[in-house]
């Protein structure tokens, strides 16, 4: 064995490349924040309770909800001045289950510091995403684990937005065997010129009066509303009897409408208590 | 890791061909008449161990609910990769799909997948049989925990992917590539094309000449399709099935199926998507004859006042001459996409065009049967002595099997039954002969593996077994070429290859006969 210089230099190499990268590390730490987004499911005025509770919609049927679940992702927020952050994409898609509530808060990291009046996101998954590569469907949008019953394979695309339940106003007609409505909406355009509906829906909130505040090292809360009853009602009141299952038809244009205005600012929020879930960050994390 | 590498480079073919290293065969190569391929390759680059994975997901029947449907049910080689005899698949609990299996080859040129072209990349395409409650009625999810549980994949994904983990993108992608591999560009037509020494007939000429004529607006290009969706007129009172207009739901699109490419044609009978049209006679009889208007009929259809298209007998007899130039038995018969290898010597005389997976060959007369039982016996025996590392038994019971293989009396046969021990015999004989030449283990083992493959070609067409017969594969094998074994049992019984120093080989078994 030869003592040469070579067995010296790339440590040092490496030394250098390691506490350039911790530098530069500490530098990104030193300007950003996270927020965290607490999202709160209901039902008009309403907590949503699954499966235990009645709700009436704006057409007078009454429902019960089992299932309910959507992707919000592409979180930009707002500057006073109008600007916007942008958080990298690859860290911006979340599935929100009610029945997982751990799912229901979501944190967005690296925030530059500053104070922002708004958040806007996107309501299922955007085109780009949907017809991506398989290796770019990490986490929730792994369609072999997180995302599984979020997709589907006959008309290549994800579900965005799930709403299943019961109601006395299904009718027992057809195959059907028990009065289950089903929501099930996606449909992002379809590819090139071979187009189908788009059902992507934007939401685009206001923090009013309030200062978001981002602060260095530390994480700001605000909660959002999910309101479930907004997919039954608004530009086109559901009756639950015409349509008791919608997944793919034309008719989910006009559920994809309603749902577009479920989202509203809900405010500061404070840390939630221990145990109500440890939170989710980004898909790829 | 410089072979694999050149593997490697040979996957991206079609740029890279030039630095394939000559004795590997490259996995993907575009034909020279044929367009640059559409799928992406730099995104999933083609290996040896990632297409050999792919090929065993492929055959498993793990991939449904029970475990008794594999995409190979339903895509069958020696039929184009479609299901044969049948016009809708024949999927799990016997449930029938909505429409007749599509072929499964040239993939990397295809844009859009399935007869509606709801799936917009290969990629996706297995998530829908898998997900289909009439074809597998599985979830991705569940085969992936199903494939994590057993001993055997994860080597093999380790191989494939460089590391055990199972997940969705890994498996599909093993999928596409070993789909990838399906390329059939080897029918007299293509050879004609290149100039490869194949000269088609006059009638052939002419009926080519015709196709590119009357038929080549939509089955264009070496492809034999413009890879669009129309309407083509078929009969909507016998199936309301309105196709493309279920993803797109576009008026347009109603009635519009995918036009399909017109090779191995002679293979995929039924036709069409619901399978409705037997022969290929009945298809053209449809285009000059029996083309129904509506309001998305294809325009193509309907010139000058006249539905369909006008064809005379004469014409119509030479269209279906040509078509048969674009059947390609190289890949039918290329044991590189075959489940278990079908027979690979050349056949000659009159049994030349057989295709043996069509044959009945079951074997009913008594004195053979005692005389293959008697083999089977020996075969236990040899299996035995090589998981207990004992040469002379395994010596032993290859010379008895050997000699009741040379003289079972070949008089008692039908012809064709003569014609097929003759060519696996040449195979299984060679094998027995070179393990009851030695009594060393090593040696033994050399040939253990294609031994018991063509043992399994002959019990599978003599129909010999009593019980379910177990298939056993272990990828490390012989060299890591990989060996074959039986048992009835479903246990593995251990590993013949590697005896008391058994190790994980990644072992796969599949029952192969009921």
């Amino acid at each position: 064995m030869h003592k040469t210089s070579y067995n010296h230099n790339p440590m040092k190499t490496i030394l250098l490349f390691v506490a350039s990268i911790l530098v530069a590390m500490n530098t990104v730490a030193q300007k950003t924040g996270s927020v965290e987004i607490q999202f709160d499911n209901v039902v008009g005025n309403q907590d949503l309770v699954l499966k235990d509770k009645t709700y009436t919609n704006a057409n007078g049927d009454e429902f019960a909800v089992s299932l309910f679940q959507y992707y919000v992702s592409n979180f930009r927020l707002t500057r006073k001045d109008g600007s916007e952050y942008v958080v990298p994409q690859d860290e911006s898609y979340f599935l929100i289950r009610e029945q997982r509530p751990e799912t229901q808060r979501i944190v967005l990291k690296n925030i530059p510091k500053g104070t922002y009046v708004g958040v806007s996101f996107v309501i299922g998954v955007d085109s780009l995403r949907s017809a991506s590569d398989v290796s770019r469907r990490q986490g929730c949008l792994d369609v072999g684990g997180e995302g599984k019953d979020m997709y589907w394979a006959w008309n290549s695309g994800y579900i965005f937005v799930k709403m299943e339940g019961r109601s006395p106003q299904v009718p027992m007609t057809g195959n059907r065997k028990d009065l289950v409505f089903m929501y099930h909406i996606g449909l992002f355009g379809g590819m090139g010129d071979k187009k189908t509906l788009n059902n992507i829906k934007a939401a685009n909130l206001s923090f009013g009066a309030d200062k978001v505040r981002v602060k260095t090292d530390d994480i700001t809360r605000i909660g959002i509303k999910t309101d479930a009853s907004k997919l039954l009602n608004g530009s086109t009141n559901v009756s639950i009897a015409a349509n008791p299952s919608v997944m793919g038809g034309p008719y989910s244009k006009h559920i994809a409408d309603n749902y577009a205005t479920m989202f509203s600012y809900d405010g500061l929020k404070k840390e939630l208590p221990a145990g109500k879930g440890a939170g989710v960050v980004g898909m790829n994390e | 890791m410089t072979l694999k590498t050149g593997i490697a480079l040979c996957g991206f073919g079609v740029l890279l061909l030039s630095f394939c290293t000559k004795n590997e065969p490259a996995l993907f190569e575009k034909p020279a008449n044929f367009p640059a391929p559409t799928y992406k390759f730099a995104e999933n680059p083609l290996t040896a161990d990632g297409v050999a994975l792919g090929k065993m997901l492929f055959y498993d029947a793990l991939l449904s609910k029970d475990n008794t449907i594999s995409c190979g049910s339903c895509h069958q080689l020696s039929a184009g990769f479609t299901q044969h005899g049948h016009a809708l698949s024949h999927g799990i609990n016997d449930l029938l799909t909505k429409r007749n299996s599509m072929p499964l080859f040239n993939l990397a040129w295809s844009t859009d997948f399935g007869w509606d072209g709801g799936v917009h990349h290969l990629d996706l395409f297995p998530l829908v049989p898998l997900q289909n409650p009439s074809e597998m009625d599985e979830t991705l999810a569940d085969v992936l925990e199903k494939l994590r549980k057993t001993n055997q994949y994860p080597p093999l994904f380790t191989r494939a992917f460089g590391s055990p983990e199972i997940n969705t993108e890994r498996f599909l992608k093993a999928l596409s590539q070993f789909m990838l591999t399906m390329v059939s560009a080897d029918s007299r037509y293509d050879k004609a094309m290149r100039n490869e020494g194949v000269t088609l007939t006059e009638a052939e000429q002419e009926g080519l000449a015709l196709v590119r004529q009357k038929c080549g607006n939509c089955h264009t290009g070496e492809l034999f399709t413009d890879n669009k969706f129309r309407n083509n007129g078929l009969k909507r009172e016998l199936n309301t099935d309105e196709g493309r207009y279920d993803i797109t739901l576009l008026n347009e699109d109603r009635f519009r199926f995918k036009v399909p490419g017109l090779r191995n044609l002679a293979v995929t009978a039924p036709y069409m998507h619901d399978g409705r049209l037997e022969t290929l006679e009945a298809v053209l009889d449809h285009y000059s004859s029996g083309v129904e208007d509506s309001p998305t009929l294809d325009p193509l259809l309907k010139q000058n006042g006249r539905l369909g298209i006008a064809l005379t007998a004469d014409e119509k007899s030479k269209i279906l001459a040509f078509l048969q130039t674009l059947n390609d038995d190289t890949f039918l018969k290329n044991n590189r996409f075959a489940e278990f290898g079908l027979p690979e010597k050349p056949q000659q005389g009159s049994m030349a065009t057989i295709d043996w997976s069509k044959v009945d060959l079951t074997l009913t007369n008594p004195v053979l049967k005692t005389s293959f039982d008697k083999v089977m016996g020996y075969y236990r025996d040899m299996l035995n002595g090589l998981l207990a590392e004992d040469g002379a038994t395994v010596k032993q019971s290859a010379l008895r099997m050997l000699n009741i293989l040379k003289n079972v009396d070949r008089s008692q046969m039908t012809e064709q039954q003569r014609a097929f021990y003759a060519l696996v015999y040449e195979d299984l004989g060679f094998d027995t002969e070179h393990v009851g030449e030695t009594g060393l283990i090593a040696h033994q083992r050399d040939h253990f593996g294609d031994l018991s493959k063509n043992l399994y070609r002959l019990v599978k067409a003599f129909h010999l077994n009593k019980k379910p017969l177990y298939y056993h594969f272990c990828p490390k094998a012989v060299y890591n070429q990989g060996g074959y074994w039986l048992t009835e049992t479903a246990d593995s019984k251990g590993n013949p290859f590697f005896g008391k120093h058994d190790e994980a080989c990644g072992t796969i078994s599949h029952v192969v006969l009921e």
